[in-house]
């Protein structure tokens, strides 16, 4: 569905100086220099499939996904939707995305609801017939039509975010951009929104791509996460395949009986707290079993529990560096 | 904690002039736009004064000098408060924005100051050099005329100000307030003698106008600085103008009182 | 046939997007209300201090009192209509500063095209009251024929006029996408345009004269086709068929600032907000 090949993006920044003298100075000089936002991205999606990409503030992954809904244009690369390239053929090519910018919204404040999908209607040009049918879908899955004839600026976060997800599924697009959708959103309407995606993924076939910063998100929707940072590919894959790769550890928590803590030869004590202490190990390495055995030969265990590494540490570990380099993240043997 | 909150607003101020200088298009632009503005209005008195050389004890010189300090006045007595206040208020911040430790009026007039005295450099030599320059060397009539128009732009500066405030603070009872705002604009652009002085209004409009505050944000001080007054307009005209000040004041810390009941108990 | 279905195409959308205005207006009445007080009072006003200084100094070059009310009058509506087609290009740098145009870059149709007409400003029809107004008056004072081809006449001027104007807003916005800053010039813009569009453009020197005919095509908004309508001096040489030019010209601006804007555009799609 979606092909990118040797995707880069370079931005050119003007330099500010400080200061009064900057800010004079600035009147009569700019300075530029060259940062590269996306060096050389090379990914498939396939039709159907829900990506996740994830990455700390200004990886690169907004810039990506501005790029492949043909906001921005590649300083080099291809970007091929449906097998046409986007940026050759946007306004073609767009009549399959849809596209929903968390907090930014695509309705009309002043007037109901039901006026800005119907000027969506004729902008994608979608006939009377087919709007009533894809409007009752999307009515079954996200309860929209009982707000169709509410003023948009009357509506709560909640709602809005609702007509806009309607609003860019109207014209039913194959693929669907979500950028930072469930951003400010309470409980009840995150749910909704996930529900949503997870809904029209499996009954219309869309294919989601959605950058975000909220785990659940990714744990919820996602078959597949990208981890884009500086700029650059670091991981690409299934979430369980991606957690056991790059934090292929477990913890083990162990309560004693007594304030006395004892050190492991199996694994790391990374954190005491009392009579309770944490054990980090790698999984192919050792067990849980074995540490406790040498653990339990010199002291007292009230209780043990043992901690998956998961998304948090996936995040922590994209987000703090190169995770290739930080296969051991943390544990000193 | 008085002298603590006096940094504040000298802080405000301080970012302010950088904020200003911080867009070297947007000064070149206005400076262009001002002086284009400038010249046509030079050139329109002079097409009229084509044929006449002294019209209602006027001569063309004096208008001249009329119109460079008026396009000086201008760029003096720009203010975005009402701007400010409405953003506030449609953003939905106000309430946040007043319960802070500060003055939020006087932060705004910190603001209008900084914002003054970059567009002092940026904008006002720059017209006063190509004014001199292409119209004419805007001369005082003299020197206590100059003294005494620096104080009745000074008071011209405070009736702007609360003028301005004063429409802003509508915002609160009125939610579209857009269109009352232009309607200040306009009344002061066309009745406070920045384009045409007064002295050419009809008789009975003038008497009207004199009564209204608009005439003592521009027609005042110009008419001082080119010395187009008796003894007796220039002690009245003083005198009205110092009340209006007074009088915008007094609205104005009632409307502030009311606003900040309203905020404090609705929470905006 | 392609292009007969794209052109249908966008007539739909206008007119949904026409529709959609309207329903604003009965959305807000009070906010209708504010803008009749406030437009026809500035241009009312604006129009009785011509009537002041005429009155004190006689004819402005030559232009008697029912002609400049006929000038002003078609500058008023001329400058109405832009406000409710063109205005979004007094804020075009608020768009480039805020990324809205990214929104219409995801939708199938011209992006100028959808910045301009999804927003009409239908609030701009309070202006076109009092330009008909004066413009009236100045039709009787100057006993204007009400001819088939002078109404011809008119609406070929006022198409011109508004594209023009229109045109120049754009022209103006688009600089937003090179300085990245939100300042609007929208109140000096319309300053420049009162000044050279409501009073007769030969009482400015000729240089002025020359630049707001050959290079800002300002002239041409209202004082060479009123001045060839009325058969009153024109300033630099007399235009034949002024009025053919002022559509003519109108639509090369809009053409020219068309391209700039998206070239612009270019500068946005690869640099971002």
């Amino acid at each position: 569905m979606i092909e990118i090949k040797h995707l880069s993006k370079e931005y050119h920044v003007v330099k500010k100086e400080e200061g009064f003298k900057g800010a004079l100075k600035s009147l009569v000089t700019r300075e530029s220099r060259v940062i590269a936002a996306v060096q050389d991205l090379n990914f498939h999606i396939k039709p159907g499939e829900i990506v996740g990409f994830i990455g700390p503030n200004g990886a690169g992954k907004s810039t990506t996904i501005k790029m492949m809904s043909g906001i921005l244009t590649p300083t080099f690369g291809e970007i091929l939707i449906a097998g046409k390239d986007i940026t050759k053929h946007r306004k073609e090519v767009v009549q399959n995305i849809g596209v929903v910018f968390g907090q930014r919204s695509q309705l009309n404040w002043d007037l109901r609801l039901g006026e800005s999908f119907e000027l969506l209607r004729h902008i994608y040009q979608i006939d009377k017939k087919q709007y009533e049918e894809t409007l009752d879908v999307l009515d079954e899955i996200l309860g929209v039509r009982e707000l169709i004839d509410k003023p948009v600026r009357q509506m709560s976060l909640g709602q809005r975010v609702k007509g806009d997800l309607v609003a860019a599924m109207l014209h039913s697009p194959k693929v669907l951009f979500l950028d930072e959708p469930t951003i400010g959103l309470d409980v009840g309407s995150k749910y909704a929104l996930r529900k949503f995606v997870k809904e029209i993924n499996e009954k219309r076939g869309t294919t989601v791509i959605l950058t975000t910063h909220d785990l659940g998100d990714i744990e919820q929707l996602c078959d597949r996460i990208i981890i884009i940072n500086h700029g650059k590919l670091v991981e690409d894959g299934n979430l369980d395949a991606i957690v056991d790769r790059i934090a292929p550890f477990k913890t083990l928590v162990v309560e004693y009986f007594d304030d006395q803590i004892i050190p492991s030869a199996l694994g790391e004590l990374i954190e005491t707290n009392g009579n309770i202490a944490k054990y980090k190990f790698l999984k192919h390495e050792t067990t849980a079993a074995k540490i406790i055995e040498e653990l339990s030969a010199k002291a007292q265990i009230k209780d043990i529990s043992i901690e998956e590494a998961g998304i948090d540490d996936i995040i922590r570990i994209a987000y703090t560096g190169d995770c290739r380099t930080q296969n051991t993240y943390g544990i000193h043997w | 904690m008085k002298q603590k909150n006096g940094n504040v607003y000298f802080y405000v101020y301080k970012t302010q002039i950088l904020k200003s200088l911080a867009y070297k298009f947007d000064v070149y632009g206005n400076i262009i736009m001002q002086t284009i503005i400038m010249i046509a209005t030079a050139f329109f008195w002079k097409a009229l004064f084509r044929n006449a050389t002294m019209v209602k004890g006027v001569t063309v010189d004096t208008m001249m000098t009329y119109t460079v300090i008026s396009s000086m006045l201008s760029v003096v007595l720009t203010t975005g408060v009402e701007r400010r206040i409405t953003d506030s208020v449609q953003k939905g911040t106000i309430a946040i924005d007043m319960m802070r430790p500060v003055n939020l009026f006087k932060v705004f007039f910190a603001e209008n100051l900084g914002t003054v005295t970059a567009l002092f450099f940026q904008n006002l030599l720059p017209i006063f050099l190509i004014g001199s320059l292409f119209i004419k060397l805007p001369t005082p009539s003299g020197l206590p005329e100059l003294l005494l128009f620096l104080l009745s732009l000074l008071l011209a500066f405070f009736i702007n100000w609360y003028l301005s405030v004063i429409f802003g603070m509508w915002a609160f009872s009125i939610i579209q307030m857009d269109a009352l705002i232009q309607v200040k604009k306009h009344l002061i652009r066309l009745l406070s003698g920045s384009m045409i002085p007064l002295w050419f209004f009809p008789e009975w409009l003038r008497s009207i106008l004199e009564c209204l505050p608009f005439a003592y944000i521009y027609q005042m001080p110009l008419t001082i600085y080119v010395g187009q007054y008796t003894k007796e307009s220039l002690v009245r005209g003083l005198l009205v103008q110092t009340i209006w000040v007074v009088v915008l004041f007094t609205i104005f810390r009632f409307m502030e009182k009311r606003v900040t009941d309203k905020v404090m108990i609705q929470g905006g | 046939m392609k292009y007969i279905k794209t052109l249908t195409h966008y007539f739909e959308v206008t007119f949904a997007c026409i529709r959609m205005a309207i329903l604003t207006i009965v959305e807000y009445p009070s906010s209708i209300a504010g803008w009749l007080l406030s437009n026809p009072l500035q241009f009312i006003v604006g129009f009785a201090t011509i009537q002041f200084v005429v009155q004190e100094f006689g004819e402005i070059n030559g232009w008697s009192y029912g002609q400049l009310a006929f000038l002003y009058g078609l500058s008023v509506i001329s400058h109405a209509l832009s406000m409710i087609f063109f205005i979004q290009g007094w804020f075009m740098g608020y768009y480039v500063l805020e990324g809205e145009f990214d929104r219409y870059l995801t939708r199938p149709l011209g992006v100028l095209y959808q910045f301009f007409f999804t927003q009409i400003n239908i609030f701009g029809i309070t202006d076109l009251l009092p330009g008909i107004v004066v413009f009236l008056y100045g039709c009787h004072k100057v006993g204007f024929a009400w001819s088939l081809q002078n109404i011809l006449c008119i609406l070929a001027l006022l198409i011109g006029a508004t594209l023009i104007r229109g045109g120049i807003y754009i022209l103006i916005g688009t600089t937003s996408f090179f300085t990245r800053s939100a300042n609007d010039f929208g109140q000096y813009t319309q300053e420049i345009f009162d000044k050279t569009t409501m009073y007769p453009l030969s009482m400015y020197p000729e240089s002025l004269q020359f630049l707001l005919t050959y290079l800002i095509p300002i002239g041409w908004v209202s004082f060479y086709p009123v001045s060839s309508m009325l058969g009153v001096d024109n300033g630099l040489t007399g235009f034949p068929g002024a009025i053919g030019l002022t559509f003519v010209i109108g639509i090369a601006v809009i053409v020219v600032a068309g391209i700039f804007f998206n070239y612009g555009l270019k500068k946005y799609e690869s640099a971002g907000n």
